[in-house]
């Protein structure tokens, strides 16, 4: 076996090893954090989309996003229910109110969204617990994960939504988007009306005669696509019908209005490519600094007998270890990050195989192209130099 | 002084004999350092044998060119013009990549003495084994090696656990493991104090006389000139004198000898 001379040579000096790890987990930690808020930005948007429960989804032709509060008429819904396939029709309400922090008393806006809680609309377990508890009067779940700027979310809390009475009877798991920068609450169709229906005079007025989102539960081995299809060309134009999941799904949709007509792609992108360049820099000082240290030993390996490839070899396995040891602790803080920053805002802050495979191939990367310009400096070293120094 | 055999003291005016003998061989040799304008010739017309086996100790005042041929016989450079054989082979026109091949042959003792301070002194050593692809038994040659430079019981030390004098020690131990029949010192004894340096000499002296290989040495330190066996004297680029280490003792006056050729 070779002697590990980049091994050595790395963590012969303990103390600039572990600076050397530490500014590799740095740019590391820099390029998953500016990801992470991409992602998570786009991530939130569609969470309670995913959540619906449903195949079809059914929405006023002018609502290019979650954002627009245009609401297309029910009878679409029992329109929809007719056709072959298609089991239940839900109707989903939603609108922004003024919510007052029941300790602060300062109001801020959340998301209501409501429903008959007959319905599976969104079937997770602590919704469907609360199912009873919900058509009471004045009620609503709160999320448990939205902006502590709204104060407490636990059940039992008693403040005021839209200037009205309100009381929390449970809470529920979902997390803020664009749409909801505070949180969302869940309520019954029936209070929904109440808070809703004649809020004053500069306010829309809400009935049951408009729907926001319409949902359509298909029988199980139904093609989705053609139900879809058929529905487009049978009902009226005036909504447009989309299947939930799919390239040209409901949710990608909504993904994708984000990416393409904001700019928190490009910002979040170009902060992570700087991440990138920050490492390469810092990288390439770190080897340069080896190289340059121990340039009249290289020069004396050269000449030795040892040719340009292998200390081309040399430095290149010293970038490749500098890119697996510092991508680990660099790993570790950013998923302590994560979990922080999913915490204060609300977003959701996903940690998949393939973003960490990605973020490690940028790592590596990285470290490739420093090693490749600092290895210059070796390559041009003439051995001949070494003699009378 | 030495009372060992001197064999062929004759220098370069001998007529070419065949090259099992010859270390290196040199005609005519001329070398120009940069292009054009700026080009300036450093070594003019150098004729020069090294048979194998001795000790030839080059010296001269500085910029006389010294270090320049050791770097042309070591195939550190390119040779432009003349011919230069090292161990029967022509260097003039070979490639850089050849030239690696040609100094896998040679040992080279530098000034420093460029240890890898991360390794111990058996790795640096075996640095050198792993060169020749023998890696099964490369750390018993390297602590064989170490063994005969008096450094058996240090060979997991790292250099910075060395005095000086150990570590070109363990810098000879790298030069002279693959046992190559040439070896090349630049000022081997500069960075020592008398005791070690004398220590350091004596060894390369003896380590030559045991593997017969040839040992061309550059120094300043006139303590270690009764090592040698020829003598060169390099002045601008010249050969000046060449001859055994007896007739140079006694036509140069100690004093006027350093005045003369020790300029530094």
């Amino acid at each position: 076996m070779r002697t590990p001379l980049a091994l050595l040579n790395l963590i012969h000096d303990r103390k600039k090893f572990l600076t050397s790890l530490a500014g590799v987990a740095f740019a590391v930690l820099l390029m998953f954090l500016f990801n992470g808020f991409k992602n998570a930005l786009y991530d939130s948007q569609t969470q309670l989309l995913e959540k619906f429960n449903g195949e079809i989804v059914i929405i006023n032709r002018l609502k290019e996003n979650m954002f627009v509060p245009r609401s297309f008429a029910r009878r679409r819904l029992y329109q929809a229910r007719a056709f072959d396939g298609v089991e239940a029709a839900f109707a989903v309400y939603t609108s922004d109110a003024r919510w007052k922090n029941p300790e602060t008393k300062q109001t801020r806006p959340v998301r209501v969204i409501a429903y008959n809680p007959s319905e599976p609309v969104l079937p997770t377990a602590d919704i469907l617990a609360h199912r009873d508890d919900l058509t009471m009067l004045n009620t609503a779940l709160i999320d448990r994960r939205a902006r502590a700027e709204v104060g407490p979310r636990e059940a039992g809390i008693i403040t005021e939504l839209a200037d009205r009475e309100i009381r929390i009877v449970g809470t529920f798991s979902l997390g803020t988007d664009f749409a909801a920068g505070n949180g969302n609450l869940i309520m019954s169709d029936q209070n929904f009306l109440r808070y809703f229906a004649f809020r004053g005079p500069e306010e829309d007025e809400r009935s049951f005669a408009t729907v926001d989102l319409g949902l359509l539960k298909v029988a199980p081995g139904t093609n989705v696509q053609q139900l879809v299809q058929t529905l487009r060309e049978q009902l009226p134009q005036d909504i447009l019908v989309l299947s939930k999941d799919g390239p040209d799904g409901f949710v990608m949709r909504e993904r994708q209005y984000w990416e393409e007509n904001t700019n928190i792609g490009f910002v979040f992108s170009l902060l992570t490519t700087m991440g990138f360049v920050v490492g390469i820099i810092l990288v390439y000082q770190i080897l340069y600094t080896d190289v340059a240290d121990h340039w009249s030993e290289y020069a004396t390996l050269k000449a030795m007998g040892y040719d340009n490839l292998f200390l081309f070899g040399v430095v290149m396995q010293e970038a490749i270890i500098l890119s697996v040891l510092g991508f680990i602790p660099g790993f570790l803080v950013s998923a302590m990050f994560y979990n922080l920053a999913a915490g204060v805002t609300g977003l959701i802050f996903r940690m998949t195989l393939e973003r960490v495979v990605s973020i490690y191939i940028m790592t590596f990367i990285m470290c490739l192209v420093s090693g490749a310009i600092a290895v210059r400096k070796v390559q041009a070293t003439d051995p001949a130099e070494v003699f009378g120094l | 002084m030495s009372s060992t055999p001197i064999p062929n003291l004759e220098g370069s005016n001998q007529p070419w004999a065949s090259t099992e003998d010859r270390s290196v061989q040199i005609r005519s040799l001329n070398y120009f350092f940069g292009w054009g304008e700026l080009r300036k010739q450093v070594l003019y017309d150098i004729s020069l044998d090294l048979s194998r086996g001795q000790i030839v100790i080059m010296t001269g005042p500085s910029g006389s060119g010294k270090t320049t041929l050791l770097t042309l016989i070591g195939a550190l450079r390119s040779v432009h013009e003349g011919s230069l054989k090292v161990m029967g082979q022509e260097l003039v026109g070979l490639g850089s990549r050849q030239r690696v091949d040609i100094r896998r042959n040679i040992g080279f003792i530098f000034q420093a003495h460029n240890l890898f301070e991360s390794l111990t002194a058996c790795q640096n050593v075996e640095m050198a084994v792993e060169l020749t692809g023998q890696f099964h038994d490369k750390r018993q040659q390297a602590a064989a090696i170490l063994e005969k430079v008096g450094l058996g019981d240090r060979i997991d030390y790292k250099p910075q656990a060395l005095s000086g004098g150990q570590k070109q020690r363990v810098a000879i131990a790298r030069a002279l493991v693959n046992q190559p029949q040439l070896i090349l010192a630049d000022e081997p004894t500069a960075a020592l104090d008398k005791k070690s340096g004398r220590d350091v000499v004596t060894l390369l002296q003896k380590l030559a006389q045991e593997e017969n290989c040839t040992i061309l040495m550059v120094t300043h330190d006139n303590r270690i000139l009764d090592v040698a066996h020829r003598i060169i004297n390099l002045v601008d680029g010249r050969l000046e004198s060449d001859e055994s280490l007896q007739h140079f003792v006694d036509t140069h006056d100690p004093k006027s000898l350093d005045r003369r050729m020790f300029i530094m």
